[in-house]
């Protein structure tokens, strides 16, 4: 039996922090891609069965919250895990992340070993390198 | 060469455009449509700010939200800007990142707000200013950045400052970013992104 990469969609407007995350991810045996709003992760979703998403709150055209609610909706209609990253750590952004759809919400800065650490216990069963 | 007969068309009946008053009831129609339209009608009315800075935090609709803060953003004064600023600090994740994107189209009047919001007390406005200023077409936008990375006591904001820059930075800001790795040693993601940034 053939296993398939575990993919990941990095969503955030910063092209570091998309650069970041693919790089951590990636050297941990995903296979990511990036978007960098919204709009764009909902557009790929559309078109490619993700394991997993990992998103900002604050981005330009469509922002994180909305996002989740999109990929959650019946339009997109994903049912995988969702982690929420953000530099938002004031009361409530949880809530309303975990209200959106999200699976976990995390306050930046997130180190490399506890983003790859979550990232498997929120794939795990879903392939390589769960 | 022959006799053209010109059919002269009826002179169309054309309504007269709303009255600015007409309008302003308009933004508290139930028909979002309706409101949209009425925001976007208002553009250069100068009677029209105050109403749409009061309107613009609790519209619910995102696409009526966007049309008010065209409008306002065409003004660029120091009301508007003043007025739209404070929702920077706003829970609302939709508002705060609109607003942002408005205040960095206002390069006339944002710049007078930035020591201020720069000097924030609350960490995350100092992120959205990062975000105002990666946008602003103002020629010290970069220097504000640079400010930021320079003195802001918060990594995530130096971080915010440093992608903002970004697009911008060369051998001359090298120093300033290895700057910001040794007053943030313990942060692997600041140092990440400054290792990308001088490469």
């Amino acid at each position: 039996m053939t296993e398939t990469p575990v993919k990941v969609l990095v969503v955030d407007d910063a092209a570091t922090v998309r650069l970041y995350h693919t790089s951590l991810l990636s050297e941990a045996g995903f296979a990511v891609e990036e978007a960098a709003n919204g709009l764009e992760a909902v557009e790929a979703a559309l078109t490619t069965a993700f394991d997993l998403f990992v998103v900002d709150v604050n981005m330009p055209k469509m922002n994180g919250y909305t996002c989740v609610e999109t990929l959650r909706s019946e339009t997109v209609g994903t049912p995988a895990p969702v982690l929420m990253i953000s530099t938002e750590d004031r009361p409530g952004d949880a809530e309303r992340a975990y209200a959106a759809g999200a699976n976990l919400y995390m306050v930046k800065p997130v180190s490399a070993e506890r983003l790859v650490r979550v990232a498997r216990m929120l794939t795990a069963g879903r392939g390589i390198p769960a | 060469m022959g006799l053209v007969r010109r059919n002269t068309p009826p002179p169309e009946e054309t309504a007269a455009p709303p009255s600015a008053d007409t309008l302003l009831s308009q933004l508290d129609d139930p028909d979002p449509e309706l409101r949209r339209e009425a925001a976007l009608g208002l553009d250069g009315s100068a009677e029209a700010v105050a109403p749409l800075l009061d309107r613009v935090a609790g519209e619910t609709e995102a696409a009526v939200r966007d049309a008010m803060l065209t409008t306002l953003a065409a003004h660029d004064t120091a009301q508007v800007a003043e007025g739209l600023a404070v929702h920077l600090a706003s829970d609302d994740a939709g508002l705060r990142t609109a607003v942002a994107e408005t205040l960095a189209t206002m390069p006339n009047s944002v710049p007078a707000l930035l020591p201020r919001l720069i000097d924030d007390d609350d960490h995350d406005v100092r992120v959205m200013t990062a975000m105002v200023l990666a946008d602003l077409p103002h020629p010290e936008a970069m220097t504000w950045l640079a400010v930021m990375i320079r003195e802001d006591p918060h990594p995530n904001v130096v971080t915010a400052a440093i992608d903002a820059l970004l697009p911008s930075i060369g051998p001359e800001h090298h120093e300033l970013l290895r700057g910001a790795v040794e007053r943030f040693p313990d942060d692997p993601f600041l140092r990440f992104t400054v290792e990308a940034a001088v490469k």
